[in-house]
């Protein structure tokens, strides 16, 4: 057995057993495992890719579906119940009985009126068939008989139609009430008129029923309008339908919120995550919480919001404008936040910062001085311009004047240059006709050179018109720091190079720069300020002004702070600070300047040492006049022209400080009230302030640093600005903004100035992180920089003083000013103002802002200002900048007036008189110059004066025995002679009138140009009622200027004389009815007139018997009265009037004049009496415009009177 | 399971999260008290146990003469008062009258904030009326919404302006003989100055509160503040004088229907030197300064 299994075995061929084939008989079930494994799960993972990886939104909106829903089911309960809530109140119900009782009253009238137009519609329904068919047949018949020709036809047809008129067709009338049908037989004549007799009192009827539903109708109209305005949410309905949209047919496509304008190629698909950006509800972040409404929001809470400022998207329809041309971003993109936001690296356009998020105004309204809303990028415009980085930055919208004097100039001389081709070529070609062979040619050439003339004439007319626009352009030209020719006669030599050092040291918050090279550069740095001190100082006028005497300190502190001062200027140090930001703080000036030279300068800031003739590039002496027989005198009216050479001068210094039109004691006062605050202290060796080595390389400094950009500076007048033009700066590829040695610490997100401590450390290498850096600390990107660069080559932008706010603002400016190529905005799309009422007021604004307006007005609704208000560091307040004052905290009415309705209020011809000059001088009145003080004429050099305008200058240098010019309009406002604050002249060029006239026209949408009606004589008897109205009861006369110089005295209101010149009769009648409405806070009350139907009457209770029988409305009688006011009239007025008994002429003259007298209050009545009597004397009760002035001091103690009781 | 540690923080965590459950669920009711300022908050009924606050008004040093008014800018003023005086500083021995005294803060008995109580507004009327070209009373307290009835007993034109800060300026024409007027203000402020325009010696000042606890001094100096709910208040005395007027404080302990005592003291040196221009010593306004 045990041997059997072998041979069976060997009888078994044995085969080779073949090797086994790795390929086919290796399992690859692992390998399919794995493939299939990995291609499912690559196919799952690019399903799940293609479902929500590349779309994140899709769970967004899920997400925002999912919270919207459930914050509008929380309200919907609310907003059912308002609506319940309003329509229980007692008002409502009232208003819902009253037109119920209305329609209840009507409702027989109504249904007897229905009644009867049903009646007469059934007649006519009966009538009109029989009627259409017969006129049917008869204009067919007629037709044919005017086209027949021939007798026979003509008379066979005309037999035809007056058959048919007088054919009988039976009509079945229905009767009144239910009685049967009456069948009617008529002809076409009957037919006719029973037609038009139905169809006129059918109108007549259906009239006496719109007239008898007209009260319910109007009732009802005011109940649902009342609910309306108390309803605050949307009603219950809508809250449901959104609902139903937002649960059961959400869009979850990108094409249902994608905005695409094919016009443009704007295609944003920003709206697919911020789907609450549009909503019809004002959606909050803390609505969408993930917790439900009401709990804390998280990341995509914040996305969901509605836009913030809704009134934005009003006026930049998102259809039109898409999302990102303002933000930024990139629309297309949908995978991922970074990506759409645009903040992943190389996107051109990334999402503005919230901060910032105003530069994209700045896109597209960069011509605009002013953009309504844009308060970040308002500021930012007013620091460009107000912390002088205009000075050495060209940015081209603030650039008009300089731009166009340019321009100017440019045209000039190429004008010129063709005026003399032209003449060479008349000359030729009149010689050439000389010799001519033939006539033709002769008379051609001749021609030829008449033309040529003729063009001449043209082109010198044209040269005559730049000329007078380069005049202009050169006034309104200004500059952004002093002065520097004046430094010598201005300032104490002790000061400049302390000042040059730190200027934020000695004037916290100044303007001017911190040079830091000067420190920094150790040695060198000392070495270059001395030379520019040094320069400064030798390159002066060197001369002295009118010596002065003291004044009186503390009515120079009283008139600082009444005159308007402070509108611009700020007073106080640390946190004590008061005044506007616009210009300097005036605390020290005591410790740098000279008193003569101050009390000059706040006389009349514009009057300039000597003129500048930008052909000769030089100033003028005294002799460039006589050499011409002329006078060394020099006005922007007469004399802005060169005696050497006819160019237009220099002749106003270059500042937007206006003319107080102050007496000469009053500056005196003010000049001692600043000099009173801090004195000089001495200073160290000053030897080298004299060094004429010096001034080589200081005149290398100035240069190098590009002082004359904000000052004039001898030798520097035809500098151009040293500063990158910053008009498409934010546009700058990033690779082209210098980070230098600290690339490294911007991309790594270390911040050596800790500009963020708040924010979470972060990358700052990008636009905003560059500007906001450099803002903040221009020297950081020299950190690491050899010394011994070129000058060239150095960083040489000094530090500006900014606040946070102010950073910000301008690195908003910056960041949105992209120009045409650099915007995400097509140009197509910029704001260019489509008409010239839009036009205009872009024009104004950048006048209304260069000299500070708002300042003292407030110009528009909801007026925001940045001032001092008790602090170290600016704030903004509501208004204007006096209303910081804690003086005028209970006297509005003693603030200048509000101009948000300037251009409706005032007639544009008069406008124009007014700002050239407030004073409202009139033709050949002298100018004259009354002290608001009455201090010691004796010790004023005023008492000898001098012939107006002559320079009474023995040298022109030395006029310290000199005095001042006199000035016309001295010392009164034209129409407000009551108020403390004066209106300054500002010495507008024509160009700058016309602008700001237009300016306030277009804001109040005034018809261009203005032509007044004519008003309506007034009957005697019109004229009598309103004398009476004006007596008795309205007290009109009680505060508004009369002319009679004691009353004036107390008056706080304006003339009535000045009305049909100044203002406009619309105006003039809606603020007799409702002065608050205009301007908030006026003296002037509200409720003189009450409605009496469709009129307005006097309301007073007992009106004259004349008045009261008088069935036009007084209101507009008043109007008329007022613009039809004479002098006569007016004294004719006051003697009937209780209200403004002539006191004067019964006191006696009491208390004789010794200085400034405040006086008891008893004392002060007869005082004024007093000075009225002696004004009146005086002026011999000539004009108007001189009583006004002559009683300025009486006028003065009115606002004391009105504190002190 | 846990450690002891673990433990104690899960408790900690359990405690904290019920806590801010509870506060996040009890939230929107107490903020909606202090938004919606005199609607709503808890109504305040009497209990009581309500106490008063009696003191006097005195004037330390001599007194600030009354000045005789010039009114000959209106001879109805002349002939109806010839002897017109201000009225600023009204003292008779010592004791000072038209001071303006009220609750400006404070905590119940309860702990609870007075701010966060509402008063009853009574629908009585204040009055103010225009007599002899001058303002009765001088200084007058009113509630929030409360209407102020505004005569005209003079036999000329007056305007009524108030000049409030945080309430709409009104000025409305009167003229001789007209009907009353009536005027609300919806939000405490104190004090409204009220003035005319027309005769700019006119001079009065409205307080308004949210709660019924003011008081203005009468000649002798005295006043009372009555029905006060027991608890601790800083009580102002406040005179006119400056731009903003001077302001006195002092905290009282009310008990139970008991009475607490505040004596006030103004003076000379209260008088010269307001208390907004003290602020500030670069600015002062020499005009205001005066009386």
């Amino acid at each position: 057995m045990a041997e059997t299994p072998e041979p069976i075995e060997s009888l078994v061929k044995k085969e080779a057993e073949p090797q086994r084939d790795p390929i086919v008989s290796r399992s690859t079930s692992a390998i399919l495992l794995i493939c299939t494994l990995l291609l499912m799960f690559s196919a799952g993972w690019a399903l799940y890719d293609e479902g929500f990886g590349q779309r994140p939104w899709r769970g967004m909106q899920q997400q925002f579906t999912k919270r919207y829903v459930a914050y509008l089911k929380s309200i919907r309960k609310d907003a059912g119940k308002s609506e319940a809530e309003v329509k229980e109140t007692p008002e409502y119900q009232q208003l819902d009985e009253e037109a119920k009782t209305a329609l209840d009253m009507v409702k027989t009238d109504l249904a007897e009126k229905d009644r009867r137009v049903r009646q007469i519609q059934a007649k006519l329904d009966a009538v009109t068939e029989p009627f259409q068919n017969q006129r049917g047949k008869i204009v067919v018949i007629t037709y044919k008989l005017e086209t027949s020709h021939g007798g026979f036809w003509q008379r066979r047809f005309q037999s035809q139609l007056d058959a048919k008129k007088k054919e009988q067709v039976a009509v079945d009338l229905p009767a009144e009430g239910d009685g049967k049908p009456a069948r009617q037989k008529m002809d076409f004549a009957q037919l006719e008129q029973t037609f038009n007799e139905l169809r006129d009192q059918k109108a007549k009827v259906l009239g006496e029923k719109a007239e008898l539903l007209k009260e319910p109708t109007e009732l009802a109209k005011k109940r649902d309008e009342y609910l309306k305005n108390h309803v605050s949410l949307l009603p219950q309905k809508s809250i449901d339908d959104l609902i139903r949209k937002n649960e059961d047919s959400f869009d979850y496509t990108i094409l249902g919120h994608q905005i695409n304008v094919n016009q443009f190629g704007i295609v944003d698909r920003c709206e697919i995550c911020h789907l609450g950006t549009r909503e019809s509800l004002t959606i909050k972040a803390s609505d969408m919480a993930p917790g439900g409404p009401g709990k804390k929001p998280d990341d995509l809470a914040n996305a969901f919001v509605s836009h913030p400022r809704k009134e934005l998207l009003q006026i930049h329809n998102p259809e039109k404008f898409g999302c990102s041309a303002c933000h930024g971003g990139n629309g297309r993109a949908t995978t991922s936040v970074v990506k759409a936001h645009g903040q992943n690296p190389f996107w051109l356009h990334p999402l503005f910062h919230k901060e910032n998020a105003e530069a994209g105004c700045q896109m597209c309204h960069a011509n605009d001085r002013v953009t309504q809303g844009a308060d970040t990028l308002n500021l930012g415009k007013d620091l460009f311009y107000q912390r002088g980085c205009v000075g050495c930055h060209r940015m081209e919208a603030f650039d008009r004047e300089g731009d166009a004097l340019t321009n100017a100039r440019q045209m000039i001389s190429q004008l010129q240059e063709q005026i003399g081709a032209n003449e060479r070529q008349a000359k030729q070609d009149t010689d050439a006709s000389a010799n001519a062979g033939d006539d033709t040619e002769v008379q051609r050439l001749l021609a030829h050179a008449d033309s040529l003339r003729v063009t001449n004439s043209q082109l010198a007319a044209r040269i005559d018109e730049l000329n007078l626009q380069t005049r202009y352009l050169q006034q309104d030209q200004k500059k952004v720091g002093p002065n520097l020719k004046d430094v010598r006669l201005k300032l104490r030599k002790e000061w400049i190079p302390a000042w040059l050092k730190d200027p934020q040291a000695f004037r916290p918050g100044t303007k001017m720069p911190t040079f830091w090279r000067f420190t920094e550069d150790g040695e060198e740095g000392a070495e270059d300020l001395k030379a520019v001190a040094a320069y400064l100082w030798q390159q002066s006028f060197d001369g002295k002004v009118p010596a002065q005497q003291q004044g009186d300190k503390n009515h120079g502190k009283e008139l600082f702070e009444s005159r308007g001062c402070l509108a611009c200027h700020s007073i106080g140090e640390d946190d004590n600070k008061m005044g506007g930001t616009f210009a300097a703080n005036l605390t020290k000036v005591g410790e740098k300047d000279n008193y003569d030279y101050i009390v000059r300068w706040i006389y009349n800031p514009r009057e300039r040492w000597a003129p500048y003739c930008p052909k000769e590039h030089r100033d003028l002496t005294p002799e460039d006049y006589s050499k011409h027989g002329l006078p060394f005198l020099f006005d922007t009216e007469l004399h802005s022209k060169c005696p050497n050479d006819g160019a237009e001068l220099q002749v106003q210094n270059m500042t937007v400080m206006p003319n107080l039109r102050l007496s000469e004691q009053d500056a005196r006062d003010i000049a001692t009230y600043l000099f009173s605050l801090s004195s000089p202290t001495p200073g160290a060796d000053l030897s080298f302030m004299d060094d004429p080595k010096l001034v080589e390389d200081g005149k290398a400094e100035i240069k190098q640093y590009g002082c004359a950009g904000c000052h004039e500076i001898k030798g520097f007048e035809e500098e151009q600005r040293i500063g990158k033009e910053l008009t498409t700066e934010g546009a700058t590829p990033l690779e082209r903004l210098d980070f230098a040695l600290i690339t490294q610490d911007a991309e790594y997100g270390r911040d050596p100035l800790k500009l963020h401590p708040k924010d979470k450390e972060q990358e700052w290498y990008n636009h905003r992180g560059f500007f906001e850096h450099k803002l903040a600390e221009p020297k950081i990107y020299d950190t690491g920089k050899s010394r011994y660069l070129e000058p060239k080559d150095r960083l040489r932008m000094p530090k500006p003083f900014l606040t946070e706010e102010w950073r910000t603002s301008l690195t908003t400016l910056l960041l949105g000013s992209l120009g045409a190529e650099g915007a995400n905005v097509p140009a197509a799309l910029f704001y260019s103002p489509p008409d010239q009422r839009r036009q205009d007021i872009q024009n104004g604004w950048w006048v209304i802002k260069k000299y500070n307006c708002m300042g003292c007005h407030v110009l528009q609704p909801g007026q925001r200002v940045s001032v001092y208000n008790n602090s170290a560091e600016p704030t903004m307040i509501s208004g204007a900048g006096l209303y910081s004052l804690p003086f005028y905290s209970g006297l509005k009415e003693f603030l200048p007036p509000q101009l948000t309705s300037e251009g409706a209020r005032v007639d544009p011809d008069w406008l124009m008189k007014f700002l050239k000059d407030p004073s409202l001088m009139q033709a050949g009145e002298k100018p004259a110059q009354p002290s608001s003080s009455s201090a010691a004429p004796a010790a004023s050099p005023s008492s000898s004066p001098a012939s107006v305008g002559a320079r009474p200058a023995a040298s022109a240098n030395d006029q310290s025995g000199g005095r001042l010019i006199s000035q016309p309009g001295a010392n009164r406002n034209g129409v407000r002679p009551y108020l403390q604050v004066h209106m300054p002249t500002f010495n507008f060029s024509p160009n700058e009138l016309r602008v700001l006239v237009r300016f306030f026209m277009a804001v109040s949408s005034q018809n261009d140009p203005y032509i007044k009606d004519p008003m309506d004589p007034m009957t005697e008897s019109e004229k009598s009622i309103a004398r009476n109205i004006f007596v008795s009861g309205t007290p009109c006369l009680k505060c508004h200027i009369t002319g009679e110089p004691a009353h004036d005295a107390k008056a706080i209101a304006p003339n009535f004389l000045l009305a049909s010149q100044r203002l406009k009769p619309e105006w003039t009648f809606r603020w007799l009815l409702d002065p608050a409405q205009i301007a908030p806070g006026t003296a002037m009350p509200t409720g003189l007139f009450k409605k009496d139907q469709d009129r307005w009457v006097v309301n007073l209770p007992n009106p004259p018997s004349d008045v009261s029988s008088y069935h036009g409305d007084h209101a507009r009688l008043l109007v008329r009265y007022m613009f039809l006011m004479t002098p006569d009239e007016q004294r004719r007025l006051l003697s009937a009037s209780p209200a403004a008994p002539p006191a004067a002429a019964t006191q006696p003259q009491t208390s004789p004049k010794t200085g400034r007298n405040y006086g008891t209050p008893t004392s002060r009545g007869s005082d004024r009496v007093d000075l009225a009597k002696r004004a009146r004397r005086k002026a011999g009760l000539r004009t108007l415009a001189q009583l006004r002035h002559a009683h300025r001091i009486a006028r003065k103690q009115l606002i004391d009177s009105s504190k002190q009781y | 399971m846990f450690s002891k540690r673990a433990r104690l923080w899960l408790g900690l965590i359990a405690t904290l999260s019920l806590l801010s459950l509870a506060s996040s669920c009890g939230g929107p009711k107490t903020e909606d008290n202090t938004n919606t300022g005199d609607k709503s908050g808890k109504a305040y009924t009497p209990k009581g146990d309500e106490g008063t606050v009696t003191g006097k008004v005195s004037y330390t040093g001599a007194a600030p003469e009354a000045k005789k008014i010039d009114t000959s800018a209106d001879a109805a003023c002349t002939s109806k008062s010839p002897n017109l005086t201000t009225e600023d500083w009204v003292v008779k021995d010592g004791k000072l009258a038209n001071t303006y005294v009220y609750i400006k803060d404070g905590t119940l008995a309860d702990g609870s904030k007075i701010g966060d109580w509402t008063f009853e507004t009574p629908s009585t009327p204040a009055t103010l009326d225009q007599n002899g070209c001058h303002y009765k009373p001088h200084v007058l307290g009113v509630m929030v919404n409360q209407p102020i009835t505004i005569t005209n007993s003079d036999p000329t034109t007056h305007n009524i302006h108030f000049t409030p800060k945080s309430n709409p300026d009104w000025n409305q024409s009167q003229p001789n003989g007209a009907a009353p007027l009536t005027h609300k203000l919806a939000r405490a402020e104190v004090l409204v100055p009220v003035k005319c325009n027309q005769h700019p010696w006119m001079k009065s000042y409205v307080g308004v509160t949210k709660h019924p606890f003011f008081a203005v001094s009468a000649e002798d100096g005295s006043f009372t503040l009555k029905g006060v709910p027991p608890g601790k208040y800083t009580v102002v005395a406040w005179h006119e004088g400056g731009a903003n007027g001077t302001e006195k404080t002092m905290e009282v302990t009310v008990p139970a229907k008991g009475a607490a005592t505040a004596d006030f003291s103004f003076g000379a040196t209260a008088q010269g030197q307001p208390s907004s221009l003290q602020m500030l010593p670069a600015i002062e306004f020499p005009m205001l300064g005066k009386h």
